[in-house]
């Protein structure tokens, strides 16, 4: 139950969250330089982070960092200040993933959008895996290696919820899948990496 | 009994993943004060989520700086294009306008000239310049955006 001061206080943030949200999409929609440069300097860790995860290769997640900045000012204007800001941005870096692996593998955009319909989505799928290799490399103990043996799906629903905070309904807006799928995959990658670090620290 | 497990195990996920409603809150910890087996399935869960969390990773170098300097580059180039547009789309209204006066201007210039008593060749030459104008403009445009241009890589250069 709400304190009286806590729902006007709640109110007013979500109304300030609101207007930055406007003022932020304005700014994108005028391709306004500083407020792009403040975005990379303010979202480059999670931002990196994110691709590294996904396509387990260095190099490449720092092409698909670039490309995603670019593409953040190309199509500016899209964002409509309605959604959280990082949900818009993971959603680009995630497109130009899926486009860069489309490529690659010649998969359907089915393929990829439904992958438990079919063979799990594999965003990295040189052999031996690029993500193991980089694990394996920069290994900080078995979370990175029992994270490298999910299937990507599952590890990226997982880095969005639980490293990005991201919600549920913004999750499925950088998925563009519905929210029971988004939740399926949540369930379904908590247990694996549950068992997964249960069985290495065994 | 078994039953209970079930809910127990449903429950520890559905509150890390969507959150519970207060009474399955109250259920569960009630759950977990007795069952030694959950409670420890419900910390492993914990665990699982306090490592991903806790993952870190290092920035290649100047990331977010090289980022900008090509972001910054291409806003230059996207800023740039709608004039190129504008030019070649006057060009094209230019030509198109030209081809279709061009016998009413010859007429008129010859008109012109025979009134005013000058040599055929100077109003034919007058003709040559009319046609030659639209092409002389942009000509003159893309010197300007040029020299532009390359005070402009001045810059990038310095910047580098």
């Amino acid at each position: 139950m709400p304190t009286p001061l806590a729902a006007p206080a709640s109110l007013l943030f979500s109304t300030l969250m609101a207007d930055d949200k406007k003022s932020l999409a304005l700014g994108l929609r005028r391709r306004d330089p500083e407020l792009l440069d403040r975005l990379i300097e303010q979202y480059q860790y999670r931002l990196f982070r994110y691709l590294l995860y996904v396509t387990g290769n260095r190099e490449r997640a720092e092409d698909f960092f670039q490309e995603t900045w670019i593409r953040v000012l190309e199509r500016g204007h899209q964002y409509d200040g309605k959604s959280k800001f990082e949900a818009w941005l993971f959603s680009i870096a995630r497109h130009l993933v899926i486009d860069w692996q489309r490529q690659k593998k010649a998969q359907s955009l089915d393929a990829l959008t439904n992958p438990e319909e079919g063979a799990p989505m594999e965003f990295a799928g040189d052999d031996p895996s690029p993500l193991h290799l980089l694990l394996t490399q920069e290994s900080e103990g078995t979370v990175h290696a029992s994270l490298g043996e999910l299937p990507a799906i599952y590890r990226e629903v997982l880095l969005l919820r639980f490293q990005e905070e991201l919600g549920l309904a913004e999750i499925s807006i950088v998925l563009g899948a519905p929210i029971s799928t988004v939740k399926s995959r949540l369930y379904r990658g908590l247990e694996d990496l549950r068992v997964l670090l249960a069985g290495e620290s065994a | 009994m078994s039953q209970d497990h079930a809910r127990a195990e449903r429950l520890i996920a559905q509150e890390r993943v969507e959150g519970l409603s207060a009474a399955d809150q109250q259920w569960l910890r009630q759950h977990l004060s007795e069952c030694a087996g959950c409670a420890a399935r419900a910390g492993a869960t914990e665990q699982a989520i306090r490592s991903l969390r806790g993952l870190s990773i290092a920035l290649p170098p100047a990331l977010a700086s090289r980022t900008q300097f090509r972001v910054r580059i291409r806003a230059e180039q996207l800023r740039s294009e709608p004039r190129w547009r504008a030019v070649w789309a006057a060009c094209g209204i230019s030509w198109a306008f030209g081809a279709v006066t061009a016998p009413y201007v010859w007429r008129w210039l010859e008109w012109a000239g025979h009134r005013l008593g000058v040599p055929n060749i100077i109003w034919e030459l007058g003709f040559g310049l009319w046609w030659a104008l639209p092409a002389a403009v942009v000509a003159l445009i893309l010197l300007i955006t040029d020299a532009g241009r390359g005070s402009r890589s001045d810059w990038n250069r310095q910047e580098n």
